[in-house]
């Protein structure tokens, strides 16, 4: 369930997490949508024999659907009423079919910025080998009570 | 101490010139399909009738639908460098809302092409930036795509 949070609500330290499995359906489903033009080169997306052919040992998941995972847990964190502002990713390694992730946030700042609730959180997944795949930054602006 | 340079080879007169990638409609089923796949449930992405009393008086999309377009091939640097290339970094800057209805248009430029080497050898980085308009001019989003080119060790 989605609720409103407030800038007044948050402080430098709290943290936050969603989990997510990155399934073979949900990944293809993605890359329909999103790459139906990539052909063969999106093959190591959404198959063993694509993921092979290009010399990796399972197949991954699009960074940018990983940057969208990331950017679900900010959105749904901050409420309707926030607004995200910039998200930063850096891919560290690849997110693979079958992994287990938790999507985490961690607020590193706040600060009003003429009348507005500024907050700065750092984000990442987290893999069941506990590794770091993906890791950024957010700015996302939240309502005042 | 002296610095060797690397050596690589890449199309230096594409630096800063916009190509248009395309334009789309972003349709109510669109997000919806979107919001189904990537299993978002804020209401002021999914739901008509909640969202019509929030911030916008409608639905919007969701930002990472508008990152996630793929609206045509950009330009090509065309770098002469390693044989494996990776997908590095992206940042995205929102600026706007999306509203069903919307047509949205990308337009790429290559920023940078440089070389950095560190403990595990020399990768070259080329940093694409796509903006998006909508039909009425307005940015609602950028981003910042870093691609790496590297030598795979066959040790």
């Amino acid at each position: 369930m989605v609720e409103q949070r407030y800038f007044e609500q948050v402080d430098p330290g709290d943290e936050f997490e969603e989990q997510w499995t990155a399934e073979t359906p949900q990944v293809a489903a993605y890359v329909e949508m999103n790459m139906g033009g990539a052909g063969a080169a999106s093959g190591r997306f959404t198959s063993q024999e694509g993921a092979e052919s290009v010399g990796m040992r399972k197949p991954i998941v699009p960074g940018v659907m990983s940057m969208c995972l990331l950017t679900r847990l900010v959105t749904d964190w901050m409420g309707p009423q926030g607004k995200l502002r910039t998200i930063d990713v850096d891919f560290r390694r690849p997110v693979e079919h079958g992994d287990q992730l938790r999507a985490l946030g961690l607020i590193t700042d706040t600060e009003e910025q003429d009348g507005a609730g500024i907050v700065k959180l750092d984000v990442y997944l987290e893999n069941d080998r506990g590794e770091r795949p993906l890791q950024g930054v957010a700015i996302v602006e939240l309502p005042r009570q | 101490m002296t610095t060797e340079q690397p050596v690589f080879e890449y199309d230096r007169d594409i630096i800063g010139k916009q190509f248009e990638l395309g334009s789309q409609e972003i349709t109510r089923e669109r997000i919806r399909r979107f919001c189904e796949v990537l299993g978002e449930t804020n209401p002021l992405f999914t739901d008509d009738e909640a969202a019509a009393s929030g911030p916008y008086g409608a639905v919007i999309a969701p930002p990472g639908l508008v990152y996630s377009l793929q609206l045509g091939q950009g330009p090509d640097a065309k770098v002469v460098f390693g044989q494996a290339t990776f997908h590095a970094g992206e940042r995205a800057e929102l600026h706007d809302v999306v509203r069903p209805g919307d047509v949205v248009t990308a337009r790429q430029q290559i920023k940078d092409v440089f070389a950095k080497t560190g403990r595990s050898g020399t990768m070259v980085f080329v940093v694409r930036r796509t903006e998006f308009t909508n039909q009425h001019g307005t940015l609602v989003a950028a981003v910042e795509q870093s691609m790496v080119h590297r030598e795979v060790n066959r040790g």
